[in-house]
């Protein structure tokens, strides 16, 4: 399996491109363990002269473990939502031969791009009209929404890998498509499943776009918009700032040291050919 | 509605009802937010009193406004400057990571970090890297001059390239890495036995071989490229003066900072419309209309 | 297909309504009976908000709830409820501009009841700041914080290294700008990637120059004052300003609000810095030292055959609570009000560094944080015969992008002085 030549193009590359992500990880890191004079005064590429947690502690004491619980909430919502409705969709976008179908999934490669901006201002119109506005679950509905075309397209590609004669095996059995789509279809993507919870998880995680205008007090503030309003609510330190990157990051960091191949399909489901 | 189970062929199939929830959870929370844009597109609405029709008047405002026409532009020049730029690291670098050996595989891991940061984090990240005073300019005067880079139409588009760059590339080189390690490594050997270096297989094998990935990254560096906005809100600010005002930030500056939400909608109908052109596109280009598997090859 | 559309999106918000019916979270969910709701700007002098709500609701049967709202996107997110049932129902403003569009949708309360049964409202406040937000011939506002004049601040310790002293006249800023600039020190720290900061230049000098009726009257609607020769005659003297390099050549990718600027004069880099009065807090709170030893303030300078008083100021008179008219406690609204000239409220203001407008002030000087910066500014702010609101708050929301952008695009050399003149006169007025 392994190739012969080495490839040297290609190696180089992949040292300058260590480069590029390297300075600013080493920038970002080491500034969350100076204080706020030692970075303005050494400069963020030396080494701090006294290392502190400091930071991390003051972002937690300041409200950011009420986003990040938010953050978990959304996250949790966006994800269970998915998973109640992508599944049988996919299902039946594979499975049924009905003309209704076949236009939900075009409705859903159409809805592929979408960008989320577009709708912004009719999105605001509803949740506010709906008595949504700065209210978690007004962030949910849309952002799970925005979800669901690369979750149907992940999850039918992994259903139509199933094959048709386990389906014909089931049939014979007399299986209602209930049974078929708990016994078979089911266990068979869990691959593709694992897929869309973590691409649901990530979407919902960073998103920023729908908090910002749909929402607006401090009980409702995810991670990404306590980012961004950082500067304005705690006065200018940018090792605290740069720490609560660092904080917003953590779980995603931790997800993919530990599921790593979920991660990176889940990301690439869009992508992949 | 029908929600009997269809029975053809004497295959038990599921009907319309399985697709039903998520079709209309869709329908309400992206199909009818797109129409609605549509009608707020000829509304006057300040978000305060109710919209008011107002017949052609933003869009004959928007024809005749300056920045549209610019935004759009700029929204070009970043998205082809995306893709330029993008492509050649994405394939360097996938087809790199898509090699076995054991130190890739602990390298990739690092790589691909950028993956992980929300667009704020990543913007935020750059902002106080690239400050003029306190980032690594102000250490690495040689290379930055008097650190101007965002000050300059030319150094804030540097900038958007390159932060797209180092925020995109790992996920195209993902779906890289895919392509290449889906080429059957016969044509590999039967090059070698033909005494073709690592440089004549790569553009003879592997490029050609990844003619379909490149049309599927492109068409999502492009889709991504034209709504660009969390990386100008966060560093830009669309400025100097509206130097680096992409449309999705017009939108949003005229809808949320104006209260023009009327004008704002027609902005975003735009949008959509480029957007959907560009689904149609991935739908044609990549044969997901063929309904292949999509996992494979990962 | 009308009635079809409007039927799919009543459908919709049905739908939505019933989730949000079992839906939770939220600070803004129905206040119920008996409270008010109080919405303010929120950022780090939110204390003095939390302990006067205390206060109030310590003796009041209607109760009083704070939202502090942060970020710079306060006025979008006022904007985006103000007329819905999630609206506060008084709430923090910056006068003038900012509550016009509210005012004309007839939202807001005019105070003349409440000031006819307490005379007080109107009487204990400074009258150039009362003012800024009377809107119409109605008072709209009653002030609830500090006044906010602009200043030049500069390093003591560059200055006087140069040889220089602090400039009185504007030729002697400008002359005191190329003797730095020789020295290899910036002259002027400006946080140009704000824009904000940028356009505090064209206040001062549109009002020293032109005196304030130039601004009066373009705000005002009349699109020719910015035509005239005194307009351009301030334009031509900040270009000149601008040319000499004053400001250095890197200000727009500097910012005040992530600290850069204000460090640059911190640290000797740059001289002066122009900014309002918040900025001595912005230096002791990143550079506390320098606060204390380094940092001078002077008025803005002259301007030499300028029509402008020279004790004129400009900057945020001060921010203002505004009732909504649909309030279902306008008595308890009015007796929160009254709390903004209580002594409590005036000396937990000076001790958190605001200087607040109230005719009392004067008295309680000593007790704040730094008493001699509040007493020059509060005898600055008593005795300047104009007080100009800042541009960007004196017109409507609205003109605010467009405004920033002229501003940014002037001093980058890509307006000329006939460009940024036709982009003035393009605003959308009042």
């Amino acid at each position: 399996m392994t190739r012969q030549r080495p490839n040297y193009v290609a190696g180089l590359g992949s040292l300058v491109w260590l480069g590029l992500v390297g300075l600013p990880l080493y920038v970002l890191l080491l500034a969350t363990v100076r204080t706020r004079a030692d970075y303005s005064t050494e400069g963020p590429l030396s080494l701090p002269a006294e290392w502190t947690v400091q930071n991390y502690l003051t972002d937690l004491s300041n409200g950011f473990g009420q986003d990040f619980l938010n953050t978990l909430a959304v996250t949790a919502a966006v994800v269970a939502i998915v998973l109640l409705v992508v599944p049988p969709l996919a299902y039946a976008i594979v499975r049924a031969r009905g003309r209704a179908t076949g236009w939900v999934f075009r409705l859903f490669l159409l809805g592929l791009a979408i960008p989320a901006q577009a709708v912004i201002v009719p999105m605001f119109y509803l949740i506010s009209k709906a008595g949504l506005y700065d209210h978690l679950i007004g962030v949910i509905l849309p952002t799970a929404a925005f979800c669901l075309p690369v979750c149907t397209l992940v999850l039918t590609g992994a259903m139509r890998d199933i094959s048709p004669e386990l389906y014909e095996a089931m049939a014979m059995d007399g299986a209602s498509p209930a049974r078929v789509f708990r016994q078979l279809v089911l266990p068979l993507s869990k691959g593709g499943l694992s897929s869309i919870v973590v691409f649901a998880a990530l979407q919902a995680w960073n998103g920023f776009l729908f908090p910002l205008i749909l929402t607006q007090s401090d009980s409702t503030k995810v991670v990404t918009l306590g980012l961004y309003e950082f500067q304005t609510e705690h006065g200018v330190d940018v090792p605290g700032l740069l720490s609560a990157v660092v904080l917003s990051t953590l779980p995603v960091f931790v997800v993919y040291l530990f599921a790593r191949r979920a991660l990176v399909q889940g990301l690439t489901g869009v992508g992949g050919k | 509605m029908t929600s009997v189970p269809k029975s053809g062929a004497g295959v038990i199939r599921p009907g319309f009802v399985w697709a039903a929830p998520a079709a209309l959870f869709f329908l309400l929370f992206a199909i009818v937010p797109l129409l609605l844009v549509a009608v707020l597109s000829f509304t006057h609405w300040d978000g305060i009193s109710e919209p008011r029709f107002n017949g052609l008047d933003n869009w004959t405002a928007l024809v005749h406004d300056p920045v549209m026409i610019q935004s759009v532009w700029i929204t070009l020049l970043l998205t082809v400057l995306g893709v330029a730029t993008q492509t050649p690291v994405s394939i360097l670098l996938g087809v790199w990571a898509a090699g076995h050996q054991r130190n890739r595989a602990v390298l990739s891991a690092i790589y691909f970090v950028p993956l992980l940061l929300s667009a704020t984090a990543v913007s935020l990240v750059w902002r106080a890297v690239l400050d003029p005073n306190f980032g690594v300019p102000s250490q690495l005067t040689w290379l930055f001059g008097d650190g101007n880079l965002l000050g300059s139409q030319s150094g804030a588009i540097a900038v958007l390239t390159f932060v797209g760059v180092w925020q995109f590339t790992p996920l195209h080189a993902l779906i890289y890495q895919g392509g290449a390690r889906a080429i059957p490594q016969v044509l590999y050997q039967a090059a070698a036995i033909d005494g073709a270096g690592t440089v004549r297989q790569f553009f003879h094998i592997t490029l050609p071989q990844l003619r379909n990935t490149v049309i599927t990254s492109t068409v999502l560096m492009v889709a991504g490229g034209l709504t660009t906005f969390d990386t100008v809100l966060i560093l830009t600010q669309g400025g100097p003066g509206t130097d680096t005002t992409v449309s999705a930030f017009h939108m949003y500056q005229k809808a949320f900072k104006s209260f023009d939400f009327g004008a704002g909608s027609a902005i975003a109908l735009v949008l959509v419309v480029i957007a959907t052109l560009i689904s149609l596109a991935v739908v044609r280009l990549s044969g997901y209309d063929r309904m292949r598997g999509t996992t494979e090859g990962l | 297909m009308g009635s079809r559309f409007t039927a799919i999106a009543a459908a919709t918000v049905l739908v939505l309504g019933m989730t949000a019916a079992c839906g939770s979270g939220g600070s803004s969910s129905d206040a119920g009976s008996g409270t008010i709701r109080v919405m303010v700007y929120g950022d780090a002098t939110n204390k003095v908000e939390k302990q006067i709500v205390e206060t109030f609701n310590k003796t009041s049967k209607v109760k009083v709830v704070l939202d502090t709202v942060p970020g710079a996107d306060y006025q979008q997110k006022l904007q985006t409820v103000i007329n819905t049932p999630q609206a506060p129902d008084v709430f923090f403003n910056w006068g003038g501009g900012s509550i016009q569009p509210f005012v004309k949708a007839d939202l807001l309360l005019p105070l003349d009841d409440f000031i006819a049964q307490d005379p007080g409202l109107k009487s204990n406040f400074l009258p150039s700041v009362f003012n800024s937000a009377v809107v119409d011939g109605k008072p709209y506002g009653v002030p609830m914080r500090g006044t906010q004049p602009v200043l030049l601040f500069h390093n003591k310790k560059v200055l006087a290294d140069a040889g220089l002293t602090p400039p009185k006249t504007w030729d002697e800023l400008v002359a005191a700008a190329k003797a730095l600039k020789a020295k290899g020190v910036t002259p002027i720290a400006l946080g140009g990637a704000d824009r904000w900061p940028t356009l505090m230049w064209f206040e001062y000098l549109y009002d020293r120059i032109a005196g304030p009726g130039l601004f009066q009257r373009a705000v005002g609607g009349d699109q020719s004052a910015w035509a005239g020769e005194d307009s351009r005659r301030a334009l031509s003297t900040l270009r000149e300003l601008v040319d000499t390099g004053a400001f250095g050549s890197n200000f727009d990718s500097v910012k005040f609000t992530d600290g850069g600027s204000p460090a640059l004069v911190a640290k000797g880099k740059a001289a002066f810095e122009l900014m309002g009065s918040w900025y001595y807090s912005t230096q002791q709170d990143g550079n506390p030292e320098f606060a204390k030893s380094g940092l001078g303030y002077t008025g803005f300078p002259t301007v030499n055959g300028g029509k402008g008083d020279p004790a004129d100021v400009v900057g945020n008179t001060n921010n203002f609570y505004s009732v909504v008219k649909k309030t279902k406690h306008p008595e308890a609204a009015a007796a929160f009000l009254k709390l903004m000239y209580s002594e409590e409220f005036v000396k937990a203001q000076l001790a958190v560094g605001n200087l607040p407008t109230t005719v009392n002030t004067g008295d309680f000087l000593d007790t704040s944080a730094s008493p001699a910066y509040s007493k020059y500014q509060y005898e600055l702010v008593k005795a300047a015969p104009s007080f100009q609101l800042s541009w960007d708050q004196a017109y409507p929301p609205s003109a605010s992008t467009p405004l920033q952008t002229a501003v940014q695009q002037f001093f980058d050399g890509k307006l000329d002085a006939d460009g940024f003149i036709k982009a003035m006169q393009a605003l959308p007025g009042s």
